[in-house]
């Protein structure tokens, strides 16, 4: 090896030894940063590493009318909770519990025998260890070995306890519930003001303890549209749990309380508000050693109804009284429903069912509030879809406005003859409606079959094309087809399947499929308007919480009426059934003119279709052995009024009438609720006048005072 | 001279010092890890092992080494062969690398022992290489350099596949320093090193600021880059990726000056028993135990580099050169990935990692430091 090279790899080594020697340097300096500059953060992270966050809940949203008078509103209630520390010890609970016994009163009804032996073993943990050999517990786990414990607690330990050890018991089994760091409601109902305040005043000596104010429905109309409301679950329901998965992952615990059905449940998103979630950090020894506010709370929204609650309550006694004039001598007959709405924005303003309870016992109403049958039963509602009917006859070409058909029953080889309730004679579309003519209608579903009638000829129509074009057609109007009102239910009603010619032929008067009265108001209101199937609503607007008193907040969203379809029919042929059903209630003739164009009512200028549909009931014999059937007849009344730019539509069915009974509850409901509407807006109009005119005189005193 | 007289006392006892340290720490990692391996005792034996090895390998001269590096190469590129090839009885796949050979009772890792093989080879190369064109000539200098990276590149790709990147990054830095030690011409490697500092330093850039731009053009997936990113944003990544160096980074941070005392630890850290017991040592013995630790491997170094400098040949220089790069390399990329100061690769501490294949290379790598000391002759006459 020469030297040169010798020297040469020396003073490469020493290169490579500098290197390291730097490396080494600026590893220690790293270490230095780390261990000594920032080494107390890194150990403050070790010491706050355990998060937890909790969620306090904010007030639900409350409803109002469409005139701002308030349906749901919330009840402040004060509770009492306890939100325990992690790794709460049993001896740090019960001392709680002894002073909060101070402060509260439980009801103690609740408490077990084992809440009894609990307490005695907390507080006796020594003489109950003593009765109990060690050997006996060798081969327990903790759990058992508990059991056993409390098992070696006699009755004879505890049966002196009364008064305020047991107050400490019950108060001790609340604490016991509460899981760590989640807020627990010791107390929440009949919490009086005082202890409220006793232990608000004590609360720096009650770890894990806090007052706050919770909430309670109320609904100062009482039963007036409260199916249609709905209900809440209670916190002990909490969140339903087959939807339990779908509310955990929408942040919900599972003690909170949802809407569990009608508009609560419907509008369960924007009702629930934000929950105020906290994030508690702890250190090693689980005290909170900061909270944080992550998220702040925000009351729920508020919904607006359609509903007209003054209105709606005067819909119902309407339909009580018209219902309690009809049950004598119709011993089927058990409920009637109503569906009033604007038919030119969908808005329902007043929906009423009521069920009679014909042997009210001791203090039992008369009626039920059976409201949520306007879009929960069907029945078949007879002729009122005629105007449907005429509408598909004129918009398939199979009949003319004009077109005349001679009305006497049709007859068939091998069955039985088909007619109107009585030989009408030549009647064209117009006449059909206002006379209610079945052959009119027998005729246009022939004919939508490619079937013209001849007497006594085989029935030879093509009853598959024609069933096809009634339906399609009839689902232009709401009828067969769910409305889309903002509701977690609704019937649509029973089309039937493979119906024969003659079935076809009886959808066409209403007497093969079933609808819901909200269905037959879509469909009227369909007509009213002009030809525009409106979206049924019950929610107009969704509020942002007010920020003080009872006043509305900002709107959040607001409900433009919806457009489900329009009718692609020709203008006249839609102003051809509006003129038919104002020839069925204003012109002699019409099946209903005698009751809306009597002086009572022809100022409210109603248009609308009668309907009568024979149906038939099963019922059980009183023997038990078997069924019979009973004839029955659903009377049926859809209107609107007034005939030119309606304000309102109604559909009416009252079903299970006797057969051929002679009253018609349907019209007079109809014609009543039409009346009601236009008094009541004749009223607040005078109201209102008068207040005015009060205003000005007043300010025309101060100035003559002045 | 007796052989008391011969034998490196300073290394001796510089490992005997190691030793302590890895069993403390290894205790340490016993009492929270929810292993069944005896670490302590297991790491004893392979100790014990490990000095037979050097009582064996001292007897040798490094002439001899020089002699049987080609065949130690050979039989280490086999081995690497072998493992894939294997089937994975043998070979299994353990988190998602085939470099274990798994034989009843232990597992070998060949990579480590190639490291060995791989620095005797390129010292072999290096210095016949130097004895054969005595007058350098750029040319000469260029043949060497290809020379060097060949021998490497090898053991290098066949680690790679595995994949293996903390030891395939350990193979670019032995021929590094190899290049450095190997007489080539500043003129030749100024500019390749400052080179690869450019290209290294822009392609961490780029993906920082225009990962798109390397995913569009090297075919590089955006995930390649989560190393990069949870190393400079730990607490992002601290779910996933960063998960490690928060926690190592709390363990040794917390530490503080002191330390909190053996076993006094609070950080739960997985895997604390090889790649990441340093954060054990910065935990439980603060900035101070940290510091020894350091000047350990620091006065190792010192003692290697002495020998390197005096020592008759240039292949054991080359060698022992090999070695410093090796272990600095190990020490700089395992205390620094937890420390933040580089991004975490998988590689064992030195001396104090649980595992019988490094430990072993390692002790291995010191058999021929003592043979060379042991084997030292001053000339009477003249310098060397």
């Amino acid at each position: 090896m020469s030297k040169k090279e010798k020297k040469h790899l020396s003073f490469r080594l020493n290169i490579i030894f500098l290197v390291v020697f730097i490396l080494f340097a600026v590893l220690i300096l790293q270490l230095g940063v780390i261990q000594i500059l920032s080494g107390e953060s890194a150990q403050d992270q070790i010491d706050r590493t355990e998060n937890v966050t909790t969620n306090t809940p904010v007030p639900r949203g409350e409803m109002y009318d469409r005139n701002g008078e308030i349906v749901v509103e919330n009840d402040s209630k004060y509770s009492i909770t306890y939100t325990p520390p992690k790794g709460v010890q049993g001896e740090d609970k019960l001392k709680l519990a002894k002073k909060l016994s101070e402060y509260i009163e439980l009801d103690t009804k609740g408490i077990r025998l084992r809440d009894k032996k609990e307490y005695f073993f907390l507080k006796n943990p020594d003489v109950v260890k003593e009765r109990i050999e060690d050997k006996d517990m060798e081969n327990l786990d903790s759990g058992e070995v508990y059991q056993a414990q409390l098992a070696a607690v006699t009755e004879e330990d505890v049966d002196g306890y009364k008064g305020e050890t047991l107050q400490v018991i019950a108060i001790n089994k609340e604490l016991n519930k509460a899981y760590a760091l989640a807020p627990h409601v010791v107390k929440d109902e009949n919490i009086s003001e005082k202890e409220y305040s006793r232990v608000a005043e004590h609360l720096p000596s009650l770890p894990g303890i806090n007052v706050a104010s919770d909430w309670e429905r109320r609904y100062p109309n009482g039963e007036v549209f409260k199916s249609y409301l709905g209900n809440i679950s209670t916190r002990e329901q909490g969140v339903p749990r087959e939807k339990l998965e779908k509310f955990l992952a929408l942040g919900y615990s599972r003690n909170d309380r949802v809407g569990t059905s009608g508009l609560e449940q419907q509008y369960e998103e924007v009702l629930r508000g934000v929950k105020e979630k906290v994030r508690h950090t702890t250190d090693r020894n689980n005290n909170v050693v900061d909270t944080e506010v992550i998220r702040e709370g925000k009351s729920g929204k508020d919904l607006v109804l359609s509903i007209d609650i003054e209105y709606q309550k005067r819909v119902n006694e309407i339909v009580k009284e018209e219902l309690a004039k009809a049950v004598p001598g119709n011993s089927y007959l058990e409920n009637a429903v109503a569906v009033v709405s604007k038919p030119d924005t969908g808005e329902i303003l007043a929906v009423s069912g009521q069920s009679v309870n014909k042997n009210p016992s001791g203090d039992e109403e008369k009626f039920t509030d059976s409201s949520h049958q306007g879009v929960y039963n069907a029945y078949l509602p007879g002729s009122v879809v005629k105007g449907a009917t005429v509408l598909t006859g004129l918009e398939e070409g199979v009949i003319d406005p004009g077109t005349t058909i001679r009305d006497r029953p049709l007859e068939f080889p091998d069955s039985e003859d088909m007619g109107s309730y009585s030989k009408l004679g030549n009647v064209n579309d117009l006449e059909a409606l206002q006379r209610s003519s079945n052959v009119y209608m027998y005729n246009i579903a022939m004919r939508l079959g490619d079937y013209y009638y001849k007497p006594n000829q085989p029935l030879r129509m093509d009853e598959e094309k024609a069933n096809r074009l009634i339906r399609y057609n009839f689902h232009q109007f709401g009828l067969g087809v769910p409305t889309g009102i903002d509701f977690p239910y609704e019937a649509t009603g029973l089309e039937g399947s493979d119906p024969t010619g003659s079935d076809v032929m009886r959808s066409a008067i209403g007497q093969y499929s079933s609808y819901t009265a909200m269905q037959l108001n879509q469909y009227v209101s369909t007509i009213a308007n002009g030809g525009y199937r409106m979206q049924p609503r019950f929610v107009t607007s969704i509020h942002e919480p007010a920020s003080s008193g009872k006043e509305l907040g900002d709107i959040y969203k607001d409900f433009s009426p919806n457009v489900k379809n329009s009718l692609h029919m020709d203008e006249e042929y839609i102003e051809r059934v509006q003129k038919g059903f104002k020839m069925v209630t204003q012109t002699p003739g019409g099946t209903a003119s005698s009751v809306f164009n009597n002086d009572r009512y022809r100022q409210y200028d109603i248009s609308g279709k009668t309907g009568t549909a024979e149906t038939d009931k099963y019922l059980e014999n009183s023997s038990g052995d078997g069924t019979r059937r009973v004839e029955l007849t659903n009377k049926a009344f859809v209107g609107y009024a007034p005939s030119e730019n309606p304000e309102i539509a109604f559909s009416v069915i009252v079903p299970n009438l006797d057969s051929g009974a002679d009253v018609s509850p349907n019209y007079h409901i109809g014609a009543r609720v039409a009346e009601a509407y236009f008094q009541l807006k004749e009223e607040r109009a005078e109201k209102k006048e008068k207040k005015e005119k009060e205003q000005k005189n007043e300010s025309n005193d101060n100035i003559e005072n002045e | 001279m007796r052989w008391e007289e011969r034998f490196d006392w300073q290394l001796f006892f510089s490992i005997l010092a190691f030793v302590v340290v890895s069993c403390i720490a290894l205790y340490s990692a016993q009492q929270s890890e929810q292993y069944n391996d005896p670490f302590v005792t297991r790491q004893l034996v392979f100790y014990g092992l490990g000095f037979i090895v050097i009582a064996v390998m001292m007897n040798f001269d490094p002439e001899l080494y020089q002699k049987a590096s080609v065949y130690l190469y050979i039989f280490g590129l086999l081995l690497l062969i072998a493992l894939i090839l294997a089937p994975s009885s043998i070979a299994p796949v353990i988190k998602g690398q085939k470099s274990w050979f798994a034989l009843p009772g232990l597992s070998i890792q060949p990579s480590e022992f190639m490291k060995i093989f791989t620095i005797m080879m390129l010292a072999n190369v290096i210095s016949r290489h130097n004895v054969r064109f005595q007058g350098k000539a750029f040319t000469s200098d260029v043949v060497l350099l290809l020379k060097i990276i060949g021998v490497t590149a090898l053991p290098l790709l066949l680690i790679m596949q595995q994949p293996d990147l903390g030891t395939s990054l350990v193979f670019i830095a032995i021929m590094a320093g190899m290049i450095l030690i190997s007489g080539i011409r500043w003129r030749v490697i100024v500019p390749i090193y400052s080179g690869i500092a450019v290209l290294g330093t822009t392609i961490i850039l780029l993906a920082l600021q225009a990962p798109q731009f390397l995913e569009k053009y090297l075919g590089v997936k955006e995930y390649h880059f989560g190393r990069i990113y949870s190393w400079l944003q730990p607490l992002k990544y601290e779910d996933s990726s960063g998960y490690q160096l928060v926690k190592a980074m709390r363990a040794i941070g917390s530490g503080q000056l002191y330390g909190k005392g053996t076993g006094e630890r609070e950080v739960y850290m997985p895997e604390s028993q090889t790649d990441f017991i340093f954060s054990i040592i910065g935990e439980e013995y603060g900035f101070l135990g940290s510091c020894v630790v350091l000047l350990l491997f620091f006065l190792l170094i010192y003692r290697l580099t002495f020998i390197a400098q005096r020592a008759n040949s240039n292949f054991s220089s080359y060698v022992l050169v090999g070695i410093i790069v090796m272990i600095t390399f190990h020490v700089f990329q395992n205390i620094g990935m937890s420390i933040q100061l580089l991004p975490i690769t998988g590689i064992p501490l030195p001396f104090i990692s649980y595992g019988g294949s490094s430990l072993l290379a390692t002790l291995m790598a010191m058999g021929f430091a003592f043979a060379v000391t042991f084997h030292h002759r001053t000339y009477m006459f003249g310098d060397y």
